[in-house]
């Protein structure tokens, strides 16, 4: 009977992970940089997007953030119970959904890690042999919110000295409609370019799926070939995200970009795209969303134009209250499970 | 009447199709600020003549459909919005002057006396001036838009000059000591406030035309 709960709970587990996947597709508007510029027939973004989302995640992925979420972050000789990757799911979702009725922009990056945070020390806390202390792997944590903070600044940064080196070397040696016209034709194609690389590292930096699926693997609950089955099946379902859902949010930003310039969004693209790619390779789990916003707002400055505050510090409120609510969530969701016995 | 060649109109691009579309409407302005020019003379059968040239020329409705067809199947990228109105704003210096032509052959008005004539032609004469200069700008969008941006800078230094002496001619008009019709009255005045009317048109043409230098140059 036990073994059948805990086989259902797996199955619960990798099904979750598999939606997880779906919804990081479902949720990226990367490409509506692409087809606001009419770089592709729309049709054919969502495949190429959808392809390189999921081939991102199947490929790099699993290595670095995936492994990260997984089992990295984790206290030595500590492992995921399948209770525990339950409740960080259910508590990532409950915050998420609460953000998105409220209509507050949340990263689903920070929610997770802030889940795994809150059940952790309660874990700790209620198992006697287990000091709070070696729960986590507090480098790996430190490193991980720091780049947070880091992420989005050096988003910014990079985006306003791109714009600035462009602007000075060639844009600002443009001179007439027809020459800028012209220009930007060029750039489209090295948009599509640098929205693949994007939609690349996207892909592999949202480790919530994989991570849930590495937690797995790491506890014994999965052999290597499933983990890696199931990798194949949330790359999938990242491409049908794209596919099937993603579409509206990308049209409906798409139609706003309609007179955005191709070489402004390569810019921020490009570096978005170097954020989260050296982020992967340190696994470190980054909002690219955060990222994104910060590269928007460098190449605003670069522009000398008005920045959203207000915005922003909403934004930012949100951004700091998420890693502290999740934890507390999943804690008790966690205490919860545990006042029934399930460990 | 003047007409075109479809053929030729078809082997034009969007820029060269905006060019002639400007020359065409310019020269009609031309032709506006001469008939005038005729009735300040009292050379009635050439006002005439100039007036119904501005009002029976339908040459641009020939290269305005040529345009919009060319624009709606065009693969220009965020500047198509922008190309569309500056068009439309070229359009409405015509239907101004249309309107204008149009009223003015209603009723042939002696002006009062030289010095009310001279004060018009000095009007005209700027209303050349910045009808030229808004060509000129327009015709350098696609090729140098710091030197568009300059040159409607002029139009608006020389607009408002010629606002002060559209000021002082209504002042003239309101208070001259010897009284003429009612109608003589109201003729010069709608005349006067319909060149002010064109003259504000295009200065409002030269400030879009900077917010467009504005909204696609990057300086450094």
């Amino acid at each position: 009977m036990a073994d059948d709960l805990s086989l259902i709970l797996i199955i619960v587990l990798i099904i979750m992970a598999i939606g997880l996947a779906f919804s990081i597709g479902a949720n990226d508007e990367t490409l509506s940089a692409l087809v606001g510029a009419g770089v592709l027939k729309f049709k054919l973004a969502l495949i190429i997007g959808g392809i390189a989302i999921g081939g991102g995640m199947i490929f790099f992925s699993g290595g670095f953030v995936a492994k990260t979420v997984g089992s990295d972050i984790l206290g030595e000789g500590i492992q995921y119970t399948t209770y525990m990757l339950l409740t960080v799911l259910i508590s990532s979702i409950i915050w998420l959904v609460v953000g998105s009725y409220a209509g507050i922009p949340l990263s689903s990056t920070h929610s997770l890690i802030g889940s795994i945070f809150g059940v952790l020390i309660i874990y700790a806390i209620s198992q006697g042999g287990v000091n709070p202390e070696t729960a986590l792997n507090w480098d790996k944590l430190g490193d991980v919110v720091l780049s947070w903070f880091l992420s989005p600044l050096f988003g910014l940064l990079i985006t306003f000295i791109l714009f600035k080196i462009i602007a000075r070397l060639y844009l600002s040696h443009l001179k007439g409609l027809n020459q800028i016209e012209k220009s930007e034709r060029n750039f489209k194609w090295l948009l599509l370019i640098a929205v693949i690389f994007a939609e690349i590292w996207v892909g592999a930096n949202s480790g919530e799926a994989l991570g849930i699926l590495y937690g797995l693997l790491n506890n014994g609950s999965l052999e290597l070939s499933q983990y890696f089955f199931f990798s194949v099946i949330c790359g999938i379902f990242a491409f049908l995200g794209i596919y099937f859902a993603a579409r509206y949010v990308i049209k409906n930003l798409a139609s706003q970009m309609i007179d955005s310039r191709p070489s402004e969004g390569l810019i921020i693209q490009m570096s978005s795209a170097i954020i989260l790619m050296i982020a992967t390779i340190f696994g470190l789990p980054i909002s690219h969303s955060h990222v994104i916003v910060f590269c928007i707002i460098g190449m605003g400055l670069a522009q000398k134009k008005e920045v959203d505050i207000k915005g922003l510090g909403k934004m930012g409120i949100f951004w700091v209250l998420t890693f502290p609510v999740a934890a507390i969530l999943a804690g008790f969701i966690y205490l919860g499970f545990l006042s029934f016995g399930f460990l | 009447m003047i007409e075109i060649d479809e053929k030729e109109l078809k082997k034009l691009n969007i820029d060269e199709l905006t060019h002639m579309f400007m020359d065409n409407i310019n020269e009609q302005t031309m032709r506006l600020i001469k008939g005038i020019e005729n009735l300040i003379q009292e050379n009635f059968k050439d006002f005439k003549e100039n007036m119904n040239y501005v009002i029976k020329t339908n040459t641009e409705v020939q290269i305005k459909k040529q345009f919009e067809s060319k624009i709606f199947k065009s693969k220009l990228m965020f500047s198509k919005a922008d190309r569309l109105k500056l068009f439309n704003k070229i359009n409405d210096i015509k239907n101004i002057g249309e309107f204008l032509a149009n009223r003015m052959l209603l009723y042939k008005a002696i002006f009062p006396d030289e010095e009310f004539k001279q004060y018009i032609l000095k009007i005209l004469k700027l209303l050349k001036s910045i009808s030229n200069k808004i060509t000129e700008a327009v015709k350098s969008i696609g090729s140098d838009l710091s030197k568009a941006h300059d040159i409607c800078e002029e139009i608006k230094e020389e607009r408002r000059k010629m606002r002060i002496e559209e000021w002082k001619l209504l002042n003239r008009l309101y208070n001259y000591d010897m009284d003429y019709l009612s109608r003589t009255f109201l003729y010069l005045k709608n005349l006067i406030e319909d060149i002010m009317m064109l003259a504000d048109h295009i200065k409002n043409f030269s400030e879009y035309i900077q917010f467009l230098a504005t909204k696609y140059l990057i300086f450094e």
